[in-house]
């Protein structure tokens, strides 16, 4: 199956990497595909500062879903906004419900319930599929730029945990839903976006293990960002009479190729690389990379 | 202020910054400066990469332990890998009053999830061990790198999140009158007239909403913890003062280019206005600016517009610190150095900037005797 075709049924695609490694433009890039094939996508931000936004070329949004274009939406989401969503809908007495969403009680449990956060956003996002949020768009795919904190796996291993600590109560009914939404591989991918270096490529590596152990899955894609272009005499010595640039040009290259050809033996799955572009961020380097991953998701077999 | 690694203060060094840019290695290269000039060093990491790793010596066999890395330098230079939970079960074994309530937090199943996913618990631990190295004055210098986090304020914020959750006066009022010593859950009576109406409805729906199984836990957890609120809170004002002392300094570590400005111009502000010392800005992994290499290929363009876009971002950064503060910029070297000899030679480039950015009266009067 052709990979466009695969991340095009998924309900939900969670992008993940660290800081840095260019995560948020890959996602809106992947947004823009989905959008352009007529999946009708909404792009979410878990960040306390909106950034997308800048991506998409739009205002922010604070917290409200905005179309960007055509199928194409974007939403910066407040986690505690979720939880705070939870208890309205169980105290239906408003006034009720307002004087406990100000308890500091309150406050520090959903602070301190680990997992908690994850389960919000998660649930946030089959919510949005399912279309049960009111005043909405319909919604064929979320895609998740996730919090570039902690591993990617947390996020997706913490509604299981929950389950299992908790087990009953309605934020368990939610965190199973979210458990049995997010270990569904026709509905759940993962793209992991990193670096050719190798601190962020150990990484990588880690959290397929850790994905493949705790919940049997693999990533759906890696993306290898940033690439510096390839130098002319590739693998060659260091070149004779190069300016400094050309030399510290092959020097990282090949910093790069040493990481690639290491993902290359141990990544087993699809793997897309993208070149750095001398392109400001915004959303003239989205187009520019989301035509160079549209063609590479539309090859029959990625990498 | 100005710092000199070679100099015998400051005794503290605290390397902060966003995820990715560079951390820990150049904790690592200042540990090697301040080794090197003499004065017996700890360099404190977390998250070193394989090689990295492998070059202090502070693998999974060391376990959290200190060990010599093995310098050629004249004071000796030592490196600890932390780990939270091995800190944090060693401090609930420090302040638990019997050997039974040590093993009953310790066997907690709340304790267990809390101690694993805790916003904040790596950093808290980070600057409680800090204290601990600190108060044996084992060494001249210590050199604390920080855990990986999305934004550098995390670091000094999370630290007082942690002691307020644990110390929250009010989550245990919340959850004491649920359950008795033995874990049996009982009416809420007794204190009930000082909770008052909307805490009952809190309880009730906490009740509904969370289920008994974890509320039981986190009740068992601090009933247990109880004993140790006053060893918790007592620490975390030391450590507090230690951060804010003046043989403390901050080192701000950040990514080039236009959009890491605004983090590290608002955590160099946080920082002053906490009353901490920080030292030098160190911007790293700069591309150096190649105006004279007039290739025309995809590499030419690219490093062109790279080294442009990266002076721009140090020039703008500089205007806007007002040129009070040292700005270091560090360029973007062919490999990243992770043997002792590239981050020696690593942590002298940076000593020679910090010299050459001091301000030449600072110079002159640290020449004299």
């Amino acid at each position: 199956m052709k990979l466009d075709d695969r991340l095009g049924a998924l309900r939900l695609l969670v992008v993940t990497g660290k800081g840095g490694t260019g995560k948020s433009v890959t996602a809106t890039a992947l947004g823009r595909i989905l959008a352009a094939r007529g999946r009708r996508t909404l792009l979410l931000e878990v960040d306390p500062r909106e950034n997308l936004h800048h991506l998409c070329g739009v205002p922010p949004s604070g917290g409200e879903i905005v179309a960007v274009a055509p199928g194409l939406w974007l939403q910066n989401l407040k986690p505690e906004a979720v939880a705070d969503w939870v208890v309205e809908k169980q105290i239906k007495v408003g006034v009720v419900a307002r004087r406990i969403l100000k308890s500091p009680v309150y406050h520090r449990f959903v602070e301190g319930a680990p997992g908690l956060t994850e389960i919000a956003i998660l649930g946030h996002a089959l919510r949005v599929v399912r279309g049960q949020l009111a005043r909405a768009p319909a919604i064929d795919t979320v895609i998740l730029d996730a919090p570039a904190t902690g591993h990617g796996v947390f996020l997706l291993t913490a509604p299981r945990l929950f389950v299992d600590a908790i087990g009953e109560g309605p934020f368990a009914e939610l965190a199973r839903q979210v458990a049995d939404f997010v270990s569904d591989p026709a509905k759940t991918g993962l793209a992991v976006v990193t670096l050719a270096e190798e601190m962020p490529v150990q990484e990588a590596l880690e959290l397929r293990a850790a994905l493949a152990g705790k919940l049997g899955r693999e990533p759906e894609l890696l993306v290898a960002n940033g690439l510096y272009p390839p130098a002319p005499d590739a693998g060659g010595d260091q070149p004779q009479g190069g300016d400094a640039l050309t030399r510290l040009w092959h020097d990282r290259r090949r910093v790069n190729d040493k990481e690639l050809a290491r993902l290359a033996e141990r990544w087993r799955g699809p793997r897309i690389e993208l070149p750095l572009l001398p392109v400001d961020a915004g959303p003239e380097l989205v187009a520019a990379l989301a035509e160079l991953l549209a063609g590479e998701l539309n090859a029959e077999d990625a990498a | 202020m100005s710092l000199d690694l070679t100099a015998p203060r400051p005794p503290l060094l605290v390397v902060v910054g966003s995820g990715g840019v560079g951390k820990t290695t150049l904790a690592a290269a200042l540990g090697l400066v301040s080794a090197g000039a003499g004065h017996d060093t700890l360099v404190m990491t977390f998250d070193p990469s394989r090689r990295l790793k492998d070059t202090l010596g502070v693998d999974e066999a060391a376990g959290g332990a200190e060990v010599d890395v093995a310098a050629d330098t004249s004071g000796t230079l030592r490196a600890s890998l932390l780990d939270a939970r091995e800190t944090f079960d060693r401090l609930v074994d420090r302040y638990a009053p019997t050997p039974e309530a040590r093993d009953r937090i310790l066997g907690n199943r709340y304790y267990d999830h809390l101690a694993g996913h805790l916003g904040g618990v790596l950093e808290y631990m980070a600057v409680e061990r800090l204290y601990e190295v600190a108060a044996e004055r084992r060494y001249r210098r210590v050199v604390l790198d920080t855990p990986p986090a999305r934004e550098a304020i995390d670091f000094l914020e999370a630290p007082q999140r942690i002691v307020d959750f644990l110390d929250s006066g009010a989550l245990k009022i919340a959850l004491r009158p649920w359950f008795d010593h033995e874990g049996h859950l009982h009416a809420a009576s007794g204190l009930l007239g000082r909770l008052g109406f909307v805490d009952r409805r809190l309880e009730s729906f906490l009740d509904r909403v969370v289920g008994l199984k974890l509320l039981r836990d986190m009740s068992e957890f601090f009933l247990a913890f109880e004993p140790l609120f006053d060893g918790f809170r007592r620490r975390a004002e030391k450590v507090k003062e230690l951060l804010a002392d003046r043989g403390t300094v901050f080192v701000l570590v950040a990514g080039p280019g236009e959009q890491a400005i605004p983090d590290t111009l608002f955590f160099a502000r946080r920082l002053a206005d906490a009353g901490f010392r920080l030292g030098p800005i160190v911007v790293n992994r700069v591309h150096p600016d190649f105006p004279d290499a007039d290739g025309d290929d995809a590499g030419h363009r690219l490093f062109r517009w790279l080294g442009e876009r990266h002076r721009r971002a140090l020039d703008e950064l500089r205007r806007r610190l007002g040129g009070e503060r040292p700005l270091i910029a560090l360029p973007l070297v062919p490999h990243e150095p992770t043997d002792l000899g590239s981050l020696a030679a690593f942590g002298r480039d940076f000593q020679d900037r910090l010299a050459a950015a001091r301000p030449a009266s600072r110079r002159n009067a640290a020449k004299s005797p």
